[in-house]
């Protein structure tokens, strides 16, 4: 599975819960705190799930605000 | 001047008096998320003299042992106080009589009832001149310890509170640029959700963190977006309130309750007379089990550091889980064999809180349908983010493997 797929699926896992709709598409200029309503628990739980997948700590030299910058992350 | 600042709402401090003199009731079991009422409740109730427990606005009573439901925000008769003016409030406070009950995660399953008076809850307190004027970011659960030592900090010396309690970065940064914050005391999981640095603000000359170890990276972050500032840090707990202050990575004990601590096995302890009072307190001749690993830097000034917690507890984002009581939970629901909760290494809360679930045979349930029936039974952050479903349960709470 592509990575902004991959990203979407754990996105909407996430939303879901919240009892948030589920997103058709992400975008690299989403923002995560803002766009998708995320609070510290939700990025806790992203870094999480991503990190099973892919063992790459997203947050780890601090956080990162967009799409984009995950997905840069994630192709280093 | 500016009690309070939240969500767009400003109370001033002649509103917080007016409202303190309305009304012949109170709340002794209160819970509400409106921050000012429950300011007004608080203050009421100890300017009066009356006993008050504190509740989580999201918490379930039922997840409180001995709490009697029906008595949750059910108002009781007070005698007004008839106070003229915030000095005389403030004056009021300080001397009540109050037995104020807030709520600790016990180890055992349960949280804990710990009843403080208004001293132990105000011994960090400092009043003054050089306090007055003072701008706090109120940054954390107002019905927690941290909250109540930001509140009667600010509040005794009049200060105004800009509530930024689980807000988003954006609106944190707004506040801080349009009230002027000065001061900001919060958990290291707060900080770490203003990172990374766009901008300085000048304005913050004070920033406090608590709760959980913090590291360097997080410390530089802090200093460039608020280069004004001096950083410290605090020990507080829900058993003694606030006890002593950072010197740079270490605490030192204060010279006048040296005292009352002793060291045992690397353990702190400290002397009963230090804390409120509990059912749930083990004293071994007179001193209370911190809990917390420590090492001297410089025993004869009574300079030490932490090292870890001895007991489970998971802290998770400055939130204590006690993972036996979410395991029980989890194993109530029908078609769960056998659950196991631990926390996973994090670099925005600390620790992450996961679940490991092995099935009856012949069940199916996804991640969501545990965190919904978890969800209408805990708190939020007792809830675990990651629910993996096994064969078998095969790591401990730490994540290693197990040793058979």
């Amino acid at each position: 599975m592509d990575k902004k797929n991959f990203l979407l699926e754990v996105v909407n896992s996430i939303r879901d819960n919240k009892g948030l709709e589920k997103l058709s598409v992400i975008n690299e200029t989403d923002r995560l705190r803002e766009d998708y309503g995320f609070t510290s628990f939700d990025l806790a739980e992203l870094t999480v799930k991503v990190e099973d997948e892919t063992d790459i700590d997203i947050f780890e030299d601090g956080l990162v605000n967009t799409v984009g910058e995950i997905l840069a992350k994630l192709e280093e | 001047m500016t009690f309070l600042s939240d969500n767009g709402k400003e109370y001033c401090y002649e509103d917080l008096l007016k409202a303190l003199n309305e009304g012949k009731t109170y709340y002794p079991y209160y819970k509400t998320s409106d921050v000012f009422s429950y300011f007004v409740n608080l203050i009421k109730a100890l300017a009066a003299s009356q006993p008050l427990v504190l509740l989580d606005s999201d918490i379930n009573p039922s997840e409180i042992d001995g709490l009697d439901e029906s008595k949750v925000n059910v108002t009781e008769p007070i005698t007004p106080a008839s106070l003229k003016n915030m000095d005389e409030v403030v004056a009021a406070v300080q001397n009540s009589q109050s037995e104020i009950t807030i709520f600790t995660s016990g180890t055992t399953g349960q949280p804990k009832k710990v009843v403080h008076s208004i001293a132990t809850l105000t011994r960090a307190v400092r009043i003054g001149d050089r306090y007055k004027g003072q701008i706090w970011a109120y940054a954390y659960n107002p019905t927690h310890m941290a909250g109540l030592q930001v509140f009667f900090q600010a509040f005794e010396n009049q200060n105004t509170l800009v509530n930024v309690f689980n807000q988003p970065r954006e609106y944190v940064y707004q506040q801080i640029r349009d009230k002027g914050i000065t001061h900001i005391s919060a958990t290291p999981t707060f900080y770490r959700l203003l990172l990374p640095y766009e901008q300085a603000y000048e304005s913050v000359i004070r920033v406090t963190l608590g709760g959980e170890k913090s590291d360097r990276h997080l410390y530089d972050s802090i200093m460039k977006i608020f280069p004004n500032a001096k950083i410290n840090n605090v020990y507080a707990s829900t058993e003694a309130g606030s006890l002593f202050a950072a010197k740079g990575d270490c605490f030192q004990i204060p010279e006048a309750i040296k005292d009352k601590f002793k060291v045992v096995d690397d353990e702190l302890l400290i002397h009963k007379s230090l804390l409120g009072s509990s059912d749930s307190f083990k004293f071994t001749d007179d001193y209370y089990h911190s809990g917390d690993l420590i090492e001297w830097v410089v025993e004869a000034q009574g300079l030490f550091r932490f090292k870890s917690r001895k007991n489970e507890l998971i802290n998770v984002g400055g939130y204590k889980v006690n993972p036996g009581e979410v395991e029980v939970a989890i194993q109530d629901i029908e078609g769960v064999r056998q659950a196991m909760v631990y926390g996973k290494a994090n670099s925005i809360l600390g620790n992450v809180l996961c679940a490991d679930v092995v099935l009856e045979p012949g069940f199916e349930m996804t991640e969501l349908d545990i965190k919904k029936v978890l969800s209408s039974q805990l708190q939020d952050f007792k809830v675990p983010r990651r629910i993996k479903f096994v064969e078998e349960i095969s790591l401990t709470r730490t994540g290693k493997m197990k040793r058979v």
